[in-house]
């Protein structure tokens, strides 16, 4: 008892991680709802290019107010100067990409990586000037949240979470069909800009605390970690914000317990909860996805243990069924399914076809005997015919069994002389 | 050419490139309304820009579009449109109900949430096309067929007295491509006109009131007898004419 409140409570009642607690959740909060828009536009390297331009802009913001107003480290000319330095950099990718042949994404890297290494360059050569540490820069320092920090978080958080609601509709139009929505008199392009603007400031706000390198993480992860459990927008939103702010929680006890790095901490419990959701979602997960795999039992099978039973007279022992069946399958686990079907019912010690069943079981012999009666209209020698058929019968999709029929005249007996069951009308209708 | 009334869409002298590459070239063509008109050409053709430049997605380098007689700029949410299935994300987060929601969106101003009459007017245009029990599903769960009819619902839900439709029966079976002619046909005859891009020359006859012939330049635009003739296919298809020799003698041209 005593160790959990040391290690759950403790943490809590220190300032500092309060204000990490507080910071990164706004922070959190902010990124994983436009996060969502960043990952359903496919722009996520857009994130990264727009971080890694700051270093630029915050360094030219330095350089300004210190040699025209001689302010030192001054906060808000920074923040300034690394939007300015961000929307520059989009313009200059937008340009590039819209007047050569080269594409968006190469022109992404182009761009990001030039203006960071003049960023890089900046801060080299006025390092006299500058008080800028890179470290700082590229690794964040969540623990270490200035009461200014906090506030422009606050701002940003409550500008861009309104425009996102307020606009909502229009966001999610310009985002699913831009055509559409150009057609309707929706300003697609001041659209796309402002959502820029928004990914922007939420870069920005985000560096101090989980550095450079990590902030795109922050904007996409708890949004594609929603994303693989949604199939709504809003609660795709919503659910990439509270992942943001889990995150944000759980890195934070990971980083003292563990003495680590915060920022690292915050998208290593980011990426795990990625893991972890990408591995257990109900619908688009890996665990789903193997299990539906693994139910399916082949068609082939279903119509075979049918077409079985119904040569038996309509009901079959296990062991019968097993004989006939020759695909190597786990014959239970077909059994138990066709049951849940309603195809067969057991029956003592065997298996009783149920009216669906039979109607199904009539139609694969159907195309069977069709199979047999055209194999020997083109000349298959008589002890073919048979097992042939077996393998046939089963392509009976998009109309094949009629076609036949037709061609051969609508024949009543197959070559063996049995009778060939009539069509049923609405069999796979859609 | 009949002229009793007058035209609902007016293309002029419409010329649109994409860099160096022309896409349209000095195209001129009135469509009367209340017609079910298809746009046939090559791939390549401008079929697909022809119908953005009437929704104003894309400006014309030179010439212009009007809308019953007004700027094409200026008659924003007077044309909706069924987008080509491929491009379509089927992976959005997103249901059915909210994308033939998306219809009303012009008619609900910024600051309000979609009413009752919004919600009833998108479960109606759902009904026309016979999904209204798909009204919860994913997009992308639903087969080729149902998707284009729910778009289709859209574009009827936007209430639009133009429908623009590129190449609404391109991957769905012979029984789907007949339910959706069908809702075309139910469009047409409630006073609707249907601008549909159609790749398939052998059903074109039969499914449309008039043809626009395209590539790069108008080739030919009338009643699909006179379109499709011997002469203007094979300047249009060159050397694939043969593949057309057999559709001519059954169309009697």
């Amino acid at each position: 008892m005593e160790f959990l409140v040391q290690a759950f409570w403790a943490p809590l009642t220190e300032t500092y991680f309060q204000k990490a607690l507080i910071g990164g959740c706004m922070v959190a909060v902010v990124a994983g709802v436009v996060g969502c828009l960043v990952v359903l536009r496919r722009m996520a390297f857009l994130g990264d290019a727009l971080s890694h331009a700051m270093i630029a802009g915050v360094a030219g913001g330095y350089l300004v107010m210190k040699l025209l107003f001689g302010l030192e480290a001054h906060a808000p000319g920074m923040l300034l100067g690394s939007l300015l330095a961000a929307v520059l950099t989009v313009a200059l990718i937008g340009l590039v990409a819209r007047i050569s042949r080269i594409k968006e994404d190469t022109a992404i890297g182009i761009m990001y990586t030039g203006v960071f290494a003049l960023g890089v360059v900046v801060v080299s050569i006025f390092r006299g000037y500058i008080h800028i540490d890179l470290m700082h820069f590229i690794l964040g320092d969540i623990l270490g949240v200035a009461d200014t920090d906090l506030w422009a978080s606050a701002v940003v958080a409550a500008l861009v979470l309104s425009i996102l609601i307020l606009f909502f509709r229009h966001f999610q139009l310009a985002t699913f069909d831009p055509v559409m929505a150009a057609s309707i008199g929706l300003p697609v392009l001041l659209l796309d800009y402002a959502l820029t603007t928004c990914v922007s400031l939420v870069v920005v706000s985000a560096v101090s605390m989980v550095g450079v390198i990590l902030v795109v993480g922050l904007l996409i992860t708890p949004a594609a970690t929603a994303y693989l459990l949604c199939d709504r927008l809003d609660k795709m939103m919503v659910l990439a914000a509270l992942f943001g702010v889990t995150s944000v929680i759980g890195g934070l006890y990971l980083c003292v317990w563990l003495d680590s790095a915060g920022g690292g901490a915050v998208m290593l419990f980011c990426t795990m909860q990625f893991l972890v959701v990408l591995t257990v979602a109900p619908r688009y997960g890996l665990l789903a996805r193997w299990l539906r795999l693994r139910r399916l039992v082949p068609q082939q099978v279903v119509e075979d243990i049918l077409t079985t039973i119904l040569r038996h007279k309509g009901e079959a022992l296990l062991s019968v069924i097993r004989q006939y069946v020759q695909q190597p399958v786990n014959l239970p686990k077909a059994l138990s399914q066709m049951e849940q079907e309603g195809l067969i019912s057991a029956s003592g010690g065997g298996y009783r076809l149920t009216e669906a069943g039979e109607k199904e079981a009539l139609q694969v012999l159907r195309a069977h005997r069709l199979w047999e009666t055209y194999l020997q209209s083109i000349g298959t020698p008589q002890e073919a015919l048979h097992p042939t058929a077996d393998r046939m019968e089963h392509i009976r999709a998009d109309g094949t069994v009629e076609y036949l029929d037709e061609k051969l005249g609508h024949p009543a007996r197959d070559p063996h002389g049995q009778k060939i069951p009539p069509r049923e009308e609405n069999e796979n209708q859609t | 050419m009949t002229t009793e009334k007058a035209p609902i869409i007016e293309v002029r002298h419409l010329t649109v490139s994409y860099g160096i590459r022309p896409a349209l070239l000095d195209v001129s063509v009135s469509i009367e309304p209340d017609q079910l008109v298809g746009v046939i050409g090559p791939n390549g053709s401008g079929k697909s820009t022809l119908i953005k430049v009437i929704l104003g997605f894309v400006r014309p380098d030179v010439g212009e579009v009007f809308i019953a007689g007004q700027d094409v700029q200026k008659a924003k949410g007077r044309v909706a449109y069924v987008p080509q299935r491929g491009a379509v994300d089927w992976d959005f987060p997103i249901i059915v109900r909210e994308v033939v929601m998306m219809g009303r969106y012009q008619r609900i101003p910024w600051h309000r949430s979609p009413s009752k009459e919004d919600r009833d007017a998108a479960l109606e245009a759902l009904a026309m096309v016979r999904m209204a029990d798909f009204a919860d599903r994913q997009i992308g769960q639903l087969s080729g067929g149902q998707q284009q009819r729910v778009f289709l619902a859209r574009a009827l839900a936007q209430g639009a007295d133009i429908l623009l439709l590129d190449e609404p029966f391109a991957g769905v079976d012979a029984a789907t491509e007949r339910a959706i002619l069908e809702v075309l046909e139910r469009a047409k005859a409630a006073g609707k006109t249907l601008v549909v891009v159609h790749h398939d020359l052998t059903t074109a006859a039969e499914y449309f009131d008039k043809l626009i012939l395209l590539k790069q330049r108008l080739y030919a635009y009338g009643p699909p007898q006179a379109v499709l003739q011997e002469d203007l296919l094979s300047q249009v298809y060159e050397g694939r004419l043969r593949i057309f020799a057999g559709l001519m003698a059954k169309e009697g041209a």
